[in-house]
């Protein structure tokens, strides 16, 4: 039985597959997200102590919203799960995403969306052990890669997917990427996406290729819910565009 | 001399030691004023990306704000400092999130910052860098509209990065270097407070008298300039740290271990 497109993805939506946006928040009242949010958890810090709120809650930024949106682009019976990590002050940052993506994993949200990092160092440990726990409790992480030249966690370490933009407009079509520790390229230039209020905007930035693998990852999971993250990056190097390029030549 | 100069000594010397630290965090005599250099930063950007306006923000951390720092627009317009929140707006996410990015067309959102409508723009398009020292992001640069019409491209974002750090380095040593200025003079008004008077004018004129040293010694300001470059690249992080450490340590290794040197820095070396 030969790998294809069509058996990995095929027509799946997405459906009972939960998508933890872990972001600023999602905007459930948007047209693009029309509900589809099963779940919030909001969390901020007290000190050193996470403290998680479940109550429904509004996107700080109009991030969340776009990413969420792009996902549901793509697998539009996903349910997104909100987990705001951002808006509170710069000094709990790091901590609350890692809070964030802690809880995640405990709920045993199947696929997260990552777009953003922290380049702080005193957390590299803590995310490496997150990006690991992840990885054994069967939950695919898919972040921003950062081409700034500072290193960011969690996305250079090889346990996540990490996704750049490529210049491309077809939102299901992606690269693997040569140089570690970028894995995939994705879409992600004049993304057409929701922003908080009800608005649109046109927006570049490898924080909206994440979604697109993101929701790529989503539909692949309805379709064969067992799969590992290792099984769903491997399935996605050999389905990217360029590999199934050289595959043809190699026919020829 | 005459009596008690011990007193002047020790002042000068603790004067010493706190601009010797101070020229290892860059070079003395650098930029000519802390604003000068974050409007030369600003205006660089704005000329090496072809935007019609660029602004600075500037992290502060206690009280959760982005500082407007300053700008440059088409009519050269100034606004005075000011201050915008952290937890909305496109500079906020780009400082919250690490991750820059490009709003091609903000028409259909309200995606312009207060400063920017400050500015007398409606920026069509908007490109947004974080600035980070020392693995923290420290600012944001914000740049606006295009001058020639056409869109901000992932080649922007790839060679405003890599400014980006260079300035955010800048920034820091030379707000280190005004804040050293700072507590010296008040080192200095202290000192004059306690000491006599005559005792406070020898530990002023000592400390011009250093600093105008330091800027003619050619010798110091290269050690100076040697040592702000290791610091610059033991920032990088980690691995860059280590690596700097060990070459600068194999290489004096090698030299101490050459048969018949004994230090001296004679021509025709090794390179």
């Amino acid at each position: 039985m030969a790998v294809s497109p069509d058996w990995a993805w095929g027509s799946g939506t997405g459906r009972d597959v939960r998508v933890a946006v872990i972001d600023s928040g999602v905007d459930p009242a948007h047209p693009a997200i029309n509900g589809r949010v099963s779940a919030y958890c909001a969390v901020t810090m007290n000190g050193a102590t996470p403290v998680f709120d479940l109550s429904p809650h509004s996107d700080v930024y109009g991030h969340g919203t776009a990413c969420a949106g792009i996902v549901l682009s793509l697998a539009p019976e996903a349910e997104i799960v909100s987990v705001r990590v951002l808006g509170q002050d710069l000094k709990g940052t790091g901590a609350a995403f890692a809070a964030g993506v802690r809880w995640s994993i405990d709920q045993g949200i199947e696929v997260a969306n990552l777009s953003l990092g922290t380049t702080k160092r005193e957390f590299y440990a803590l995310f490496h052990e997150l990006a690991d726990a992840a990885w054994f409790a069967d939950i695919t992480l898919v972040t921003a890669a950062n081409n700034l030249p500072t290193p960011s966690f969690p996305s250079m370490f090889p346990s996540v997917i990490s996704v750049a933009s490529h210049g491309g407009q077809d939102p299901m079509c992606f690269y693997v990427n040569p140089r570690p520790p970028v894995d995939f390229g994705a879409r992600g230039v004049d993304v057409r996406v929701p922003w908080k209020g009800g608005g649109w905007a046109t927006m570049t930035g490898n924080s909206f290729a994440a979604p697109h693998i993101t929701g790529l990852v989503a539909r692949i999971r309805g379709k064969h819910p067992d799969l590992t993250p290792l099984q769903v990056k491997a399935l996605l190097q050999g389905l990217a565009a360029n590999a199934r390029m050289s595959e043809e030549r190699e026919r020829d | 001399m005459g009596e008690s100069h011990s007193g002047d000594e020790r002042a000068a010397a603790e004067l010493r030691e706190a601009l010797v630290l101070a020229g290892s965090a860059g070079v003395i005599g650098s930029p000519a004023s802390h604003d000068r250099l974050l409007e030369l930063i600003v205006e660089t950007a704005a000329e090496v990306i072809g935007a019609s306006a660029a602004l600075l923000f500037v992290v502060d951390r206690q009280r959760g704000e982005l500082i407007y720092e300053v700008s440059v627009g088409p009519q050269g317009e100034t606004i005075e400092r000011r201050r915008v929140p952290l937890d909305r707006g496109l500079a906020g996410l780009v400082a919250a999130s690490g991750q820059p990015m490009i709003v091609s067309d903000a028409s259909e959102a309200d995606l312009a910052s207060d400063v920017a409508r400050a500015l007398g723009h409606a920026p069509r398009s908007i490109l947004v860098v974080p600035l980070s020292y020392g693995n923290q992001i420290t600012g944001v640069l914000e740049l606006l509209d295009r001058v020639d019409g056409t869109a901000f491209g992932q080649v922007h974002l790839a060679l405003l990065g890599r400014f980006a750090s260079q300035a955010a380095i800048a920034i820091e040593q030379s707000r280190a270097h005004r804040d050293m200025r700072a507590l010296i003079h008040q080192l200095l008004v202290v000192d004059h407070s306690q000491a006599s008077r005559a005792g406070a004018a020898t530990v002023l004129e000592r400390a011009h008298v250093f600093v105008d040293r330091m800027g003619a010694d050619v010798d110091a300001r290269e050690a100076l300039e040697l040592a702000g470059l290791v610091r610059e690249i033991a920032w990088r992080g980690e691995a860059e740290f280590v690596a700097v450490r060990a070459i600068l340590t194999g290489f004096a290794e090698y030299l101490r271990s050459r048969p018949g040197d004994d230090g001296d820095a004679s021509p025709g070396g090794i390179l």
